[in-house]
Formats: C-alpha cells, structure tokens, sequence
C-alpha cells in the first residue's frame, strides 16, 4: 500500500482539510484501481474522505469503483463456492514492542486508522435508478466545476484589473511630482534624486520612469514656449529665449529636432503658413536658410537624406519639399527622390522644389518638370526660394480647391 | 536667506515675463512687484531689496523720479538700480547712469542676458 507522509493524519497541521494529502490518497486509489486492488482504492478513497471531507471527488471515485468492481466480476468466471471462513482472531491489544512509533517533533498526532469498509461481495449492475444517479452526480460535479471555474476567471480578472488600476494610480502620482518639479526647468540633483526615489518606492520599473520623465521635460518645454511666445514681442529674440528655454529644461539637440515640428507650431501660431519637408546633406554644418525658412512662418521638418525623407513624409504631410539633388553615396539622388514621389499617387502633386548644382542646371532644365515642381541654383537666394515657394505654393493651393 | 529683487514695471505682461524667467533661473531669489515709482519707493525702504529693475516709464512717479529718491536715502542707496528703458539712445543710457543706475537694459529682453546680469548683482 501507498505510504503517504500524512495519510494518517485527520485533516491539515493547521486544523482544516488537507487538500495535498487527500489528493495523493485519491491518486493513490486512482493506482489500485487501475490495478484492479479494489480494496485498496476504497481504503485509499476512506482515508481522503476524512482528510478533505468537502472533496467533490471521493463520491465520484467511489461510484468509479464500484462500476469498475462490477464490471471485473461480469468478465471473471463465477468463483467457486468459497471455503467457510475462518473465525476471525480477536484481536489483542498491542504488546509495547508493536507501537508504532511517536511521530516526530512538530508533526501533528497521528489519527487511529479506521479500517477501510468492507468490499462488496458483489456488486450487481447499477440498476436504471442508480445509472441516473451516477448521472445527477456528475452533471453536478460538471457544473461545480463550471462555477468554481468561473469564480477563479473573475477572481484573476478582478486582480488583473486592480493591479492595472495600482500601477495607473502609482505612474500617475509620479508624474504629478514630476511635473511639479519641472515646472520652472530641469530639477535639481537633490530634488532628482528623490524623485528616483519615489519611483522605486512606488515600484515603477526604470524604464517607465525615464521614459515619463522624458514625456514630463518635453510637455514642461512645451508649456513654457507657448508662454514665451505669447509675449514675444516683448523679447528680443524668439530664437534665442527658445535656445534658453531649452537649456533650461535640458531638453537636448536630438529631442528638439524630434519635437521640432511642434515646438516649431507653437511658436509661429498665428502666422503659420506651412510645413516644408527640408532634405539637405548638411544639417549638421551651417544652414543659412533654416532661420530664414522659419521666419517666415514655416515649420520645417528636416531630413539628412531622401530615404529618411520617405520615413518621414506621410507622418509630416508636408505642404511643400525643399530637397538638394546630391547626397552621400549609396543614398538616393534628390531626382531620384523626386521620380519616387511621382510613382506615388499619394504624394506626387505635393510641391517640390530641388536646389541643384551650377553643373545639373542644363539637366533639369532640359527635364519636363511639372507645374508643381520647379528646381534653385545653388547658393541659393533667399529671396528667390520665398518667390518660388509661393509660386508652388500658389499652385498646390489652387489644385486642392480644384479636388472640392 | 534668499535675495530680494524688487521689479518696479507698471505693464503686466513685462511683470510677467521677468518673473517667468527669473522662476526658470534657479537663482532662489524673491521677487517684489511695484507697479508705479512711488510703490517702488515705498516697499524699497520696507524690503531692502538686494537689487532693483526699474522701468522708467511708469504712471504716478516715473524711475526719472524714483530712483533720485533712492539714491538720497541712506538705507537704499548702496543698492544696485538696473534701468529697464524701451529707448535705446545712447543719451538714455548715459543720463540713467548719471542718475545713479548701474546698468541700463534696453527693452525688448533677452532671457539668457537679464539672468546674467542680475546673477553679476546678486553676487555683488
């Protein structure tokens, strides 16, 4: 027979059902039955019923039992007639030797081990009303297990939604600090510091504390522009109080070129007249129409190549593209870049304007540009590119009235 | 203890824009609003502010005015008087100089060069 650790143990330590320990005995007696000890199972099936006395299974393994016990006699040949039994010893108290030993420390008493019931001599086939019983039996058990199923769906659900809930309200409290101490700039260490602090306290991993504090400076930057540019006319500059500004929340080249287009439309608000995609190989060096380009109302987007252009141009959706013809090798050509938006019908009445080479003049020149497209000599002239932005501007204009 | 800075400006939006960029400058210090000259006077002598942006166009007593007084009274004349002036002639600024101002700042502002120039007199 199986030895459990605490088979013969009424219930749990703790007082209530071992839930553990009944288990094992029902597979126990799932064992015995498949090996057709019969007895055993029941004895097995005995000993989970007082462990776990609610289990749900041990008058369903019972029945199992039985069904499989009656099925075992209908195989097996009639017995012959049983030889009289013997007279059954009386059975003596135990001598000191036969005591089984004290259990050790700490484990609970052990139960007196109730004899496991008596087989069935036999067991005639369950009878229609006991079929149906079987029946009632495990349509409840099914729908036992359909309800606790459900609970146990719910329950998950519940915590699921609470922890959601505790990490909205903990990211949440962060960035009300957060925001607090960036309102006038980039805080200081200490005030940094316990930020950080708070983040850990409230469990919010690392990642999503600085990706909050990114979200945090940049809307902090961009509250504090909009104010700046309500008053500008009592600045000096708007330029330079921005290149203050961004000092100020360290807010860092890459995430204003990033932003740039917003900030930019905070800052032209009322006298915005476009956003012009700007494909130029030289961002990084000196770019004498940027400032020009900006006064005059546009928001500029910039792109250090044509291909970067393309991953750009449908989130921007540019009024206007202003793009040079050469780039580094192994990048599209500005013509090339040109041919591409022409192929796309989403893109190809968009205004483009390239600022070519002295030598590619003749080139273009000699090339059927459309209405839309046009091309500038560099140096460029300042005034010669507003003169033609509007001209193409113009046009793009009256072809989108035309679409109404 | 933090610095005083008293801003005697009489439009609101100007009164505004320095205390936007003063909070932004991190510098701590604390910012005392008159909104004509004789305000100015008076809660100069009752704050003796470290330093005092003074705008010379204002209704009631203009800085012409206010800063002579100043510069009389023994409590505040050791304080340094920044002139904020929308006229940017040369003779303005000679004339605020004259009149005992150590600095003369022509308006429209810059952030980056009024933070600097009012940390130069805090820390004097």
């Amino acid at each position: 027979m199986t030895v459990h650790p605490q088979n013969t143990a009424q219930g749990s330590p703790s007082g209530g059902p071992d839930k553990a320990a009944a288990k094992q005995c029902l597979l126990a007696a799932d064992r015995h039955l498949k090996e057709s000890r019969f007895q055993d199972a029941r004895a097995e099936i005995e000993k989970a019923k007082k462990l776990d006395p609610g289990n749900v299974y041990v008058v369903a393994f019972l029945d199992r039992i039985n069904f499989f016990e009656s099925e075992k006699k209908k195989e097996a040949p009639p017995p012959p007639p049983p030889p009289p039994p013997p007279p059954k010893p009386v059975p003596k108290p135990a001598a000191p030797a036969a005591t089984p030993a004290p259990p050790p420390a700490g484990a609970p008493p052990a139960a007196p081990l109730h004899p496991a019931p008596k087989p069935k001599e036999s067991s005639p086939p369950p009878t229609a009303t006991e079929q149906k019983a079987m029946e009632t039996t495990l349509e409840e058990m099914k729908r036992q297990i359909e309800m606790l199923s459900h609970s146990l769906d719910q329950e998950r659900k519940a915590r699921e939604e609470m922890t959601k809930q505790q990490i909205q309200a903990n990211v949440l409290q962060l960035r009300t600090s957060m925001e607090k101490a960036w309102l006038n700039g980039a805080p200081n260490d200490q005030e940094g510091e316990e930020l950080h602090k708070l983040a850990v306290s409230l469990s919010i991993p690392e990642n999503v504390e600085l990706s909050l504090r990114r979200e945090v400076k940049l809307k902090m930057y961009s509250n504090a522009v909009k104010e700046v540019i309500s008053k500008r006319q009592l600045l000096r500059s708007s330029s330079s109080t921005l290149e203050w500004l961004r000092k100020v929340y360290q807010v860092t080249m890459e995430e204003y070129l990033e932003y740039e287009t917003k900030f930019l439309l905070d800052l032209v608000a009322d006298q915005y007249k476009g956003t012009l995609l700007y494909v130029s190989p030289n961002l990084k060096g000196k770019d004498d129409l940027l400032p020009r380009l900006k006064s005059a109302g546009y928001a500029v987007v910039l792109s250090g190549t044509p291909e970067e252009a393309l991953e750009k141009i449908e989130k921007v959706n540019p009024n206007l593209i202003l793009c040079h013809t050469e780039f580094a090798p192994g990048s599209l050509s500005g013509i090339k870049f040109l041919h591409l938006l022409r192929a796309s019908p989403k893109f190809n009445f968009i205004p483009f304007i390239l600022l070519c080479e002295p030598s590619e003049v003749s080139q273009l020149q000699s090339s059927e540009l459309r209405q839309h497209e046009g091309f500038l000599k560099k140096p460029v002239d300042a005034d010669e590119l507003m003169i033609t932005m509007n001209e193409k501007l113009t046009h793009f204009r009256d072809y989108v009235s035309s679409l109404s | 203890m933090s610095k005083k800075i008293l801003l005697a400006e009489d439009d609101e939006d100007n009164r505004d824009l320095v205390s936007f960029v003063l909070m932004r400058s991190r510098l701590g210090a604390e910012l005392i609003i008159a909104e004509n000259g004789q305000e100015a006077v008076d809660k100069a002598f009752e704050h003796l502010p470290n330093l005092i942006l003074m705008d010379m166009q204002m209704p009631v007593m203009d800085g012409w005015t206010a800063i002579p007084i100043l510069k009389a009274d023994k409590r505040t004349k050791h304080i340094p008087i920044i002139a904020f002036t929308a006229q940017a002639k040369p003779e303005d600024k000679i004339r605020t100089l004259e009149i005992g101002c150590a600095e003369h700042y022509s308006k429209p502002m810059d952030p980056q060069e009024l933070i600097t120039l009012i940390t130069k007199y805090l820390a004097e």
